[in-house]
């Protein structure tokens, strides 16, 4: 296995990252197009043709490999029998990275954009697949760590905002109350029931938040205990996300202080998984990880 | 529950400890969730199941008819047989229609314990399976030559005093000659009662033109994990002593109380049968 750096970081971390943002885009559009043409009942050859290319260019771009023109996009959507002009104008918008409005533009304001890119692919994902070590996972946490966490990183920031972030915390965990959420498997370090954030009154609270969501369908958390687990000190956080077209790449996502990265080449998230599938074998079981929660609380 | 917890360092007479995890090897688990269209493997595993289709271009039929043998299998114990509990051995990684999830459907009530040797494997399963609210799934860390432990767990879970059915899908062809699997078969089987029921798939090399099915084992003893062995079809009948096949006996995958009209000209090479205990 390749090494991975105790802050996560990948050899390509700090460079064009704004690219494998984009990959990610393309990713999503190249599945719409691919849904709207497969609706229409139109074969890729007949695509390919509609705009002077060959059934292959399609396939490319389709699965994201490829940038789109956007007199193909427009070529495209009018065989699919999409015609409305504002429903291309979406998808357009999309392929010129300025994406149609969702729920979290309204906080433009305190939100960066890798992190816009995450939510987008947060909420299109089946699955969540996701290694912590020090934080509750933001889907988790209460109100009040959320707002201990978030002035952690914004000691000087106004009040104001410090609420602004926290909001957009609280809203992003309607994802967990959708009608079809995604699945959810979390392995957690046992530093992060341990790390008193907010002060011990606000972690208790947390902590029965934590055993509360651990019980939800298709939610599933293990915590390594510091007496296991060499890896769980070797690798830093990651999520790794699984989408519902089988032709879209899983995606690791990672944070750093100031930017996020993205993978997608098969290769990488290889890594990433090995690293979690390790550390889900050597995790406490779900069921044993709802009695260690549970011992923590009373420990708090 | 207990049979959760991590086997104990005092688990001295376990005789096949948990398989060391590998990625640079072809994984039975993985290479099988590759055939099957999932993402749960790995380069090697791929690889592995690249070459081998070159060798028997009809490797993806024969797992994926495999995999709809678990579905009419299952569907039949449920069903017409009225069983209630499964014991599955060598469960692996999750895909669609798992055991269960087929047993529920009709029976929600179906009990099923799963047990598999790669605890990386049974994370998957503890992971992704959700049974049913009427009925239970449990997952035992065993492996298949451990029959002591999985009896002793599987216990906690399942009635011995009433029927069970054991499943051994494509996984006896992974246990060597020296680890007798004649001898594991009768041992789970002498641990359930009359009326209970035994479906097994297994490699057949009298499916497979001879050359072809040693360059599949070669190919095997390679690039994999798991080394496996080629079984003539009086032995795999054998494995049935003590029941009564049910119909169509022992026939190719495929075959078994297929669905009608769903039959096409591709073949398999995995032997399979259902029997019923005298």
């Amino acid at each position: 296995m390749e090494p991975v750096a105790p802050n996560g970081e990948t050899p390509d971390a700090d460079q064009d990252e704004p690219a494998a943002e984009a990959t990610v885009l393309r990713m999503l559009l190249g599945a719409q197009l691919r849904r709207l043409r497969e609706g229409a009942g139109i074969s890729a050859e007949k695509a390919g043709y509609e705009i002077r290319a060959s059934r292959s260019k399609i396939s490319r771009m389709e699965t994201g490999r490829v940038g789109f023109k956007l007199r193909d996009i427009q070529d495209l959507l009018t065989l699919y029998g999409v015609l409305d002009e504002k429903e291309q104008a979406k998808v357009i918008a999309l392929a010129g990275r300025s994406r149609e409005p969702e729920w979290w533009t309204r906080y433009n304001d305190v939100l960066p954009d890798w992190f816009e890119s995450y939510l987008g692919l947060e909420s299109a994902a089946r699955s969540i697949r996701s290694f912590e070590t020090q934080f509750v996972p933001g889907l988790f946490q209460t109100e009040d760590y959320a707002r201990a966490v978030t002035r952690l990183g914004h000691q000087i920031a106004p009040e104001s905002e410090i609420e602004r972030r926290v909001g957009l915390r609280l809203k992003r965990q309607e994802l967990l109350s959708r009608a079809r959420p995604p699945r959810i498997w979390v392995v957690m370090d046992e530093a992060v029931l341990r790390r008193p954030i907010g002060g011990a009154a606000v972690m208790r609270a947390q902590l029965v938040r934590l055993a509360a969501v651990a019980e939800l369908p298709g939610m599933r958390m293990q915590v390594v205990p510091f007496a296991r687990g060499g890896h769980a000190a070797a690798s830093g956080s990651f999520s790794i996300l699984r989408f519902e077209e089988p032709d879209l790449p899983d995606v690791v996502y990672m944070e750093q202080l100031t930017s996020a990265v993205y993978l997608d080449q098969r290769a990488d998230v290889e890594h990433y998984l090995e690293v979690v599938d390790q550390l889900s074998s050597e995790a406490l079981t779900p069921a044993a990880t709802a009695l260690f929660i549970e011992q923590v609380i009373k420990e708090t | 529950m207990t049979s959760d917890e991590a086997p104990g360092a005092d688990d001295g007479a376990r005789k096949v400890g948990p398989l060391p995890f590998d990625v640079t090897k072809a994984h039975q688990a993985r290479s099988y969730d590759y055939l099957l269209g999932g993402k749960d493997n790995y380069a090697a595993d791929r690889a592995a199941v690249d070459e081998q289709i070159k060798i028997v271009p009809n490797l993806v039929f024969t797992m994926r008819q495999n995999r709809a043998f678990l579905g009419r299998a299952v569907r039949y114990l449920a069903g017409e047989a009225g069983i209630r509990q499964f014991l599955d051995l060598g469960t692996g990684i999750p895909t669609a229609g798992n055991l269960h999830e087929v047993a529920q459907a009709i029976a929600p009530d179906s009990r099923v314990v799963y047990v598999d040797y790669d605890p990386v494997v049974l994370a998957h399963a503890r992971a992704l399976l959700d049974s049913s609210e009427a009925g239970a799934t449990e997952y035992i860390d065993a492996d298949v030559r451990d029959t002591g432990t999985i009896l002793s767990r599987a216990a906690d879970l399942l009635d011995f005093t009433k029927p069970v059915a054991i499943t051994l899908l494509s996984i006896l062809h992974a246990i060597p000659e020296a680890d007798d699997a004649h001898a594991i078969v009768a041992t789970l089987l002498d641990a359930v009662p009359s009326g209970s029921y035994l479906a097994i798939s297994i490699f057949g090399p009298e499916l497979l033109p001879a050359e072809t099915g040693e360059a599949l084992l070669d190919n095997t003893r390679r690039t994999s994990l798991q080394q496996y062995t080629a079984r003539p079809r009086e032995q795999v009948l054998r494995l049935f002593d003590g029941t009564d096949l049910v119909e169509p006996g022992l026939v190719p995958v495929e075959e078994w109380r297929q669905d009608p009209g769903a039959g096409g000209e591709e073949k398999s090479f995995l032997w399979c049968a259902v029997g019923l205990k005298r």
